[in-house]
């Protein structure tokens, strides 16, 4: 983050682009096989896992999304933000007002395609992130981060009271199923299986969601490796430097909550279709509560800051682990402790990104991007070119 | 107008324990850059040590146990889990901060389990009244403890070899460091007093007067206060954190009468929002200036 | 270059292929020897119900209580015979009070059950909804709010919110507290429970020709202070909450420190025993509850029967979860026996023999019920009782169960 008066600590270098002499030669053809392999097992693992397991499954995917873009706007722009639940408010609200159906006299609807009210979603959380930006240009470091803090109440309050919209807290309302050029994510529609394995809804949504994240994933990349990258780490690592070489602070800043803005839109707009309900919350924690930007900020930091490849591990982590160690319990019967002081899979999660957040600031502050690179720099040793 | 006068004594009376909060959060904040996001969790555990020594030492010695306990939690993390993190700058300790907090509250809250232990025995629902106006002990004694603690700091703050060192630290860190000031020593202690104060905090916090509830995560949620509190008076502003601690619980109370009750928690960030627009350092922060 | 990445793949083929793909997992539905239908949660010896409630979360008390009730009821059941010569068994799981986990697990425990004997948490059963409609599984949750009784699918075993405080409106004024021209302030929390409970009080307004100032406040605030001084200055004779315990103990503080001494309403989910050792506890000979299931220590035979059977079975203090939870039980075990007697066990007799149920007893722990009708509540009637440190469970009656002119009249959200 900017502004250090004078730092007498030794700062390592922060996620940059991965370095030049990586993408050429076998390292890059090793690591692009590897995402493949990564790929394909994705692609085929609704042939395997139940529908409980792919739930949860999905449920990491929209952590992912989110943490992707949160992990451009705290890791690469270095601005605090801890608002990312108050777009994936504006998100998910905003795909179901686009789709939703028009004559419906409790709540209002434009009935939009599906696929383009998932698009408008996305717009118009960025249109939200960019309406901030101007606030964000005056203020620095913490104070922007708590000043964040205030769009996550003004969004419960608006949850609250935009009943037309939302549908208020006590019934919420449903969001449109989702469809691709008329065919189905849902169990409707025509009957496919592939190698003998019926695929329905919940397959589908796994599809739907790893096309959304494969996206998410590769435009981040983009950005992070381009011109937009570099403009905003010039603006991170020392604003007057940054403007004295020409690149607009104001711009990349606003350029940087737009596209996290986006992304936590498109991440709410899948939350929406996950719960199958649009439901704003009753108090400060819930679905798109303080609780929820913290946990994206975990993300972010566990995986490194500003590493697209990191947010996608910590996205595993901080909301895979609650999820699968219910699965498990449930089927095992580990934590079934029960009264008071019991420990349970939600709680034994919290302890884990607690102490995830803390070990990684101790010990490597770059966080699981980071000890990657340095695992791969130590098998790399002697090196083999030049 | 009895009405608005005694929301403005509700709200004077919750403010100065913001205000004790904010100061806790500021003098960590002055002292090391940090912005401590563990603060509710000091609060927590204070509170929680009140709970389970109050059998053995009656209230009041539960009381000073609960404070004591939480300095030196303070005291713990800092030594423990700050200083060591020797390549991690100023930002990065705060979301460690947000680590630390997240473990502390999760045990304490599970150990707590559904009980809801009310600490302040000595104040707590015993309300008078005067002309119309019912005054809560809970209030006045907080208002008291704080006038004595702010001053008393404040003095300290101004005169001791502490409040100096920690002035000169956070001026100039390098240059104090070649004086001869000890920066751990001055940090350490820095927590410890915020601790202290987080301890001193809860037991009018967890009261019927105060928040309706005993100790909870709710207790927790209401030391998130602290940071609006802290953040418009300036995060390195001890009269700051003073007046944002009043300013904080004048709007709650204010709002929530003549807006809504629901608008009252989001009035307090905006009030906050609008004075950060306009003084992009809080309202006694020094402002920072950069050069090309 | 390119031999990289096939290799790569084909190695994850490989071993993808090499574990079995979950094709062929079949249905089971069919029917046993005599004739009757079965379908997912029932075999031949054993109809399994399933249990969705709070064993970690912010209501582990009241989960665990109710759990406990249904558990009662399910070893009384066994012990009765069963229905159709099967034997009830409880498939219970944990979901924190958290929507996510709930929606997580409900795929993995939905295959495995008849329905729901218990559905605990409002954002739970929001998050279920559709679910329970495209699975058409028939479920009791733990909330009584009216507006759920658009899906054919709830069982909801009481009164609903609105209702209860119309009944309760009704009984204060009978009691000469309240009178029409009075203003009253209603306190409730912005969601399904709070909601439900203002429309009520709304409607009993309407009628009294009351001035009703509302106040919404959410399920976290704790200090109502504020609120009750508003009130105050508003002038009201009486306050209504649909509110947490926590929330209650603030008003009733307030409401005597601040001079103001009105009547308080409250409904079941606003009162718990431990508000009787709090500080609030001097200030708790104002509130009076209005609940349409009976405290753990009525004075019923039922009641004291359960109550027995709960002492010897389970050590922890007992809460009002446990003779609801056994009152839910009840209905699912009639509305079994009416489907067995339809001969049709499956999800879809399930629902038919809940239409066809116009009067379930749970022995007085809850009024009767009937659920023929889609939409509607059903039942209209509470208890009305007084918070008592020295009765087990915290509160005495002061009026058995009634119903009021008013909420014959009212006409429920979804009612036909």
């Amino acid at each position: 983050m900017s502004d250090q008066a004078v730092s007498e600590v030794d700062t390592p270098p922060p996620a940059a682009e991965p370095p030049r002499e990586a993408r050429r030669g076998p390292a890059r053809l090793v690591r692009k096989a590897a995402w493949l392999a990564l790929l394909v097992v994705l692609l085929a693992l609704p042939l395997y896992l139940d529908a409980a397991w792919l739930k949860a499954g999905q449920y990491m995917m929209i952590g992912a999304v989110g943490a992707i873009g949160l992990t451009l706007v705290v890791g690469q722009a270095g601005q605090l933000s801890l608002a990312h639940a108050f777009f994936l408010l504006a998100g998910g609200t905003a795909y179901t007002v686009l789709s939703g159906p028009t004559g419906d006299e409790r709540v209002a609807g434009f009935g939009l395609d599906p696929g383009l009210s998932l698009l408008g979603a996305v717009v118009v959380a960025a249109l939200l992130g960019l309406a901030f930006a101007p606030v964000a240009g005056r203020l620095r470091g913490i104070y922007l981060g708590v000043a964040s803090l205030a769009l996550v109440f003004l969004g419960l309050y608006f949850g609250q009271s935009a009943e037309e919209l939302t549908g208020g807290t006590s019934t919420g309302r449903t969001p449109a199923s989702f469809s691709l050029f008329g065919f189905p994510f849902t169990n409707d529609g025509p009957e496919i299986s592939l190698l003998g394995v019926p695929i329905r809804q919940a397959e589908r949504m796994w599809y739907l969601f790893l096309l959304l994240t494969v996206l998410a994933f590769v435009i981040a990349r983009g950005a992070v490796r381009g011109r937009v990258g570099r403009s905003w780490r010039a603006v991170r690592d020392n604003e007057a430097a940054a403007a004295v070489m020409g690149v607009s602070v104001l711009r990349a800043k606003a350029g940087a909550f737009a596209v996290s803005s986006a992304y936590g839109g498109l991440a709410g707009a899948m939350t929406v279709l996950w719960f199958d309900i649009l439901k704003p919350d009753e108090s400060e924690f819930g679905t798109y509560g303080i609780n929820v930007s913290i946990a994206y900020l975990a993300m972010v930091i566990i995986g490194g800051l500003g590493s697209v490849p990191g947010a996608l591990v910590g996205a595993l982590i901080v909301n895979g682990l609650p999820q699968v160690l219910a699965l498990y319990s449930a089927d095992l019967g580990w934590f079934s402790g029960t009264g008071d002081g019991a420990l349970t899979p939600i709680l034994v999660s919290s302890f884990v990104y607690g102490a995830a957040i803390v070990l990684v600031v101790l010990f490597e502050p770059g966080g699981l991007a980071a000890i990657g690179r340095r695992l791969t720099r130590l098998r790399r040793q002697p090196p083999e070119e030049s | 107008m009895n009405t608005f006068l005694q929301l403005v004594v509700n709200g004077l009376g919750k403010g100065a324990v913001f205000a004790l909060l904010a100061l806790g959060f500021v003098i960590i904040f002055k002292a090391t850059e940090v912005v401590n996001f563990a603060h509710g969790s000091l609060v927590l555990f204070g509170g929680y040590l009140v709970v389970v020594t109050k059998d053995a030492l009656g209230w009041a010695g539960a009381s000073l146990a609960g404070i004591v306990s939480a300095g030196l939690l303070g005291l713990l993390v800092e030594r423990l889990l700050l200083s060591r993190s020797r390549h991690a700058d100023a930002n990065s300790l705060a979301l460690l901060t947000i680590g630390v907090d997240v473990i502390i509250t999760e045990e304490i809250v599970r150990r707590l389990g559904v009980t809801l232990p009310f600490l302040g025995d000595a104040w707590d629902a015993k309300p008078f009244r005067l002309g119309g106006i019912t005054l809560f002990r809970t209030h006045l004694v907080a208002l008291g403890v704080a006038a004595v603690l702010i001053t008393a700091f404040w003095l300290a703050f101004k005169y001791s070899n502490w409040g100096v060192a920690m002035r000169a630290q956070a001026e100039n860190r390098e240059a104090a460091a070649l004086m001869g000031i000890r920066s751990s020593r001055v940090t350490a202690t820095a927590w410890v007093v915020a601790g202290l104060l987080a301890g001193v905090a809860v037991l009018f916090i967890a009261t019927q007067d105060f928040s309706g509830a005993g100790l909870s995560r709710g207790t927790h949620s209401i030391a998130l206060a602290a940071f609006p509190a802290a953040i418009l008076g300036g995060l390195d502003s001890t009269a700051g954190a003073v007046v944002g601690g009043l300013v904080v619980g004048l709007v709650e109370a204010l709002s929530a009468q003549y807006v809504s009750f629901d608008f009252s928690k989001s009035a307090v960030f905006l009030v906050m929002l609008v004075v950060l627009v306009v003084r992009p350092s809080g309202l006694f922060g020094t402002r920072e200036r950069t050069r090309v | 270059m390119k031999r990289t990445h096939l290799a790569a793949a084909l190695v994850a083929v490989l071993v993808l292929s090499a574990c079995s793909t979950k094709a062929g997992d079949s249905g089971s539905s069919g029917s046993d020897s005599s004739g009757v239908k079965t379908g997912k949660g029932v075999t031949a010896t054993e109809v399994t119900l399933g249990v969705m409630t709070d064993k970690s979360g912010v209501f582990k008390n009241l989960g665990l209580g109710v759990t406990q009730g249904n558990e009662l009821w399910a070893k009384d059941f066994n012990a009765a015979g069963g229905v159709c010569g099967r034997q009830v068994k409880l498939e219970e799981v944990d979901h924190g009070y958290k929507a996510d986990t709930a929606k997580t697990l409900y795929p993995q425990i939905e295959p495995k059950v008849l329905g729901f004997v218990q559905l605990l948490g409002s954002p739970v059963v929001a998050a279920l909804k559709q679910n329970l409609a495209s699975d058409k599984t028939t479920a009791a949750p733990a909330s009584w709010s009216s507006e759920l009784l658009d899906n054919p699918y709830v069982m909801i075993v009481g009164t609903t919110y609105d209702l209860e405080i119309i009944d309760g409106l009704s009984y204060l004024q009978e009691q000469g507290l309240v009178k029409d021209g009075d203003t009253i302030g209603h306190i409730y929390i912005d969601g399904e429970y709070g909601k439900n409970g203002l429309r009520g009080s709304q409607f009993y307004a309407k009628k009294h020709s009351l001035t009703l100032k509302e106040v919404k406040i959410t399920s976290t605030d704790s200090d109502l202070t504020n609120v009750v001084t508003g009130l105050k200055g508003a002038g009201v004779k009486a306050i209504v909450l649909t509110t947490t315990p926590t929330q209650t103990g603030s008003t009733v503080g307030a409401n005597k420190a601040l001079g103001l001494n009105v009547p308080v309403l409250g409904n079941n989910p606003t009162f718990d025993p431990a508000l009787l050792k709090s500080p609030a506890a001097g200030a708790l000979d104002k509130l009076t509850i209005v609940a349409s299931s009976v405290p753990f220590s009525a004075d019923l035979p039922k009641a004291k029967d359960v109550a027995a059977k709960y002492k010897a079975a389970y050590k922890e203090t007992p809460n009002g979860g446990v003779p609801y939870g056994y009152a839910v039980g009840e209905v699912w075990g009639a509305v079994l026996k009416k489907a067995c007697d339809n001969k049709d066990l499956t999800r879809e007799g399930i629902a038919a023999a809940l239409k066809q149920t116009t009067s379930a007893s749970t022995d007085n722990l809850v009024a009767a019920l009937d659920f023929s009708k889609p939409g509607t509540p059903a039942t209209r009637q509470v208890y009305a009782a007084t918070p008592d440190a020295s009765a087990e469970g915290g509160v005495k009656y002061v009026k058995p169960l009634f119903e009021a002119p008013e909420a014959k009249e009212y006409v429920a959200p979804h009612q036909k």
